[in-house]
């Protein structure tokens, strides 16, 4: 088997504290529900925030903590979800990143080539076009620049 | 050996003073400050003395967004370096966040001192930026010590040119296109640097009288981006490139009270995607605009369905339109 091809039963789903990343999670469970074979991998990328935004370095690490131990709940609370329709805990991974990310798109298909994960999953906040057009949008841009995987966007 | 200039005595500080704005212009009382913290208290006649270096304090500047609601920046002061006379721009560290609104959508805004001393040093001798330097006060304050640029806003420099837009359009600008296009490079530059502008609006570009040459002021703005880090600075480009085109903003409300018959054509679609009552699609107001330049300008309309995601795109079709002007 070529290493590079993805394992498209490697299911790498991208979440942040949001209801439609929540509908993402959900969507997967319910799919998949009762199948072996898949290994779920949860991530939520924290992008390191500048220094500018902090008045002190102390406030930044406060602020990274604080993001960190937010989303790490999240993902536990997801994985219960998973657990509960009969996923194994080995077929679960999580991971909280916290990373230097110009764009957040860029950091979760870095994180799936990684992984070797031959899907992603991604819910849609549904951004007006206003919105996209100043500050772009996570789910489109994985649309248009993903390569050798399955892109699952859950709205 | 470098003279310790925070020794100095007030009578050699008010000789210096003397010495370049004549005795007339002498405080009476002289305030040496070297903790700038409470910008309030950094008044007009003061002595702030940053990097051994003292600089008399003039007046505040004023933000002069629009020319009408000209707000005073208290943290902002025009100075004099007492040492070579150069006039200097001030700016004390001022931590303000604030939500800023921009067509309904609502972001995290803040002014960071530090970000504008990374692009001064970035930008170190670049020619379309402001310049200068940092330079921590006595409380570590970053002082950001700025070169004072004669010159109007390239906005206003540009209504002067042309009897009306077709004559502006075909005879000036070609080089206002030119000078927009290095502007822009510029700002590729910032990018490529990991900078965002974070403000980019025609009033930060300052055309300098002696030399002609336009160049980017103000980079203490920034913001929590979300997907594209540079999308905002590219909202920002894509509005001045249709103020240039337009020779001025064309609003649907001028073409309403001019009786205009070309209002009967614009619709929904040809107007600014975030400001709706701006004309985006300027072929339609003046059909001599070359088709290449106006695809650039649609990029930035209601109908948009790509939108420019970083500099590289937006100077690929500059380029292109460049020679459609005829600009060498």
């Amino acid at each position: 088997m070529n290493s590079k091809i993805p394992n498209s039963r490697n299911i790498l789903i991208a979440v942040d504290e949001s209801e439609n990343a929540k509908r993402a999670v959900l969507y997967v469970k319910e799919l998949l529900a009762g199948l072996s074979g898949f290994h779920i991998k949860l991530i939520t990328i924290i992008p390191e925030p500048s220094e500018d935004y902090f008045a002190s370095d102390g406030e930044r690490k406060i602020w990274i903590e604080e993001k960190n131990a937010s989303a790490q709940s999240i993902l536990e609370e997801y994985g219960t979800f998973l657990r509960v329709s009969g996923f194994g805990d080995d077929e679960i991974t999580f991971q909280v990143l916290t990373k230097d990310c110009a764009s957040i798109a860029e950091c979760i298909l870095e994180e799936q080539e990684k992984l070797s994960c031959g899907t992603v999953v991604i819910g849609r906040r549904g951004i007006s076009k206003k919105e996209e057009f100043i500050f772009g949008s996570t789910s489109s841009k994985i649309l248009h620049t993903a390569r050798d995987c399955a892109v699952w966007v859950i709205e | 050996m470098q003279p310790d200039f925070e020794q100095f005595s007030n009578a050699e500080l008010c000789e210096m003073i003397a010495h370049w704005l004549g005795s007339d212009r002498v405080p009476r009382h002289l305030k040496v400050i070297t903790d700038t913290t409470d910008f309030y208290k950094v008044d007009y006649g003061d002595v702030v003395v940053l990097g051994r270096r003292p600089y008399l304090i003039q007046n505040n500047e004023r933000e002069g967004r629009f020319g009408i609601d000209d707000q005073q920046k208290f943290w902002v002061k025009r100075s004099r370096d007492l040492i070579d006379g150069s006039v200097k721009i001030i700016k004390l560290v001022f931590h303000e966040r604030f939500e800023a609104k921009v067509g309904g959508i609502v972001f995290d805004c803040f002014r960071s001192p530090k970000k504008e001393a990374r692009i001064l040093e970035i930008t170190n001798g670049h020619p379309r930026f402001m310049q200068g330097f940092s330079v921590g006060d006595s409380s570590g304050n970053i002082i950001r010590i700025i070169d004072f640029i004669r010159g109007k806003t390239l906005a206003d420099s540009i209504m002067q040119y042309g009897r009306d837009h077709e004559d502006y359009f075909r005879n000036y600008f070609p080089n206002i296109f030119a000078e927009y296009i290095e502007l822009v490079e510029a700002i590729r530059f910032l990018h490529q640097q990991g900078e965002k502008h974070g403000d980019i609006r025609r009033d930060h570009i300052i055309t300098e009288t002696e030399t002609g040459n336009s160049r980017w002021i103000d980079f203490d703005f920034n913001y929590l981006h979300k997907e594209n880090m540079f999308g905002y600075d590219l909202f920002g480009l894509g509005n001045i490139l249709v103020y240039l085109t337009g020779r001025g903003d064309v609003t649907t409300q001028q073409l309403k009270e001019s009786g205009s018959a070309v209002l009967n054509q614009i619709t929904s679609h040809d107007v600014n995607i975030i400001f709706n009552n701006r004309v985006v699609n300027l072929k339609k107001v003046y059909p001599y605009v070359p088709d290449e330049l106006n695809l650039i300008l649609l990029h930035f309309a209601m109908s948009a369905d790509i939108f420019y995601e970083n500099t590289d795109q937006l100077l690929h079709d500059l380029h292109e339109a460049r020679e459609k002007l005829h600009i060498t």
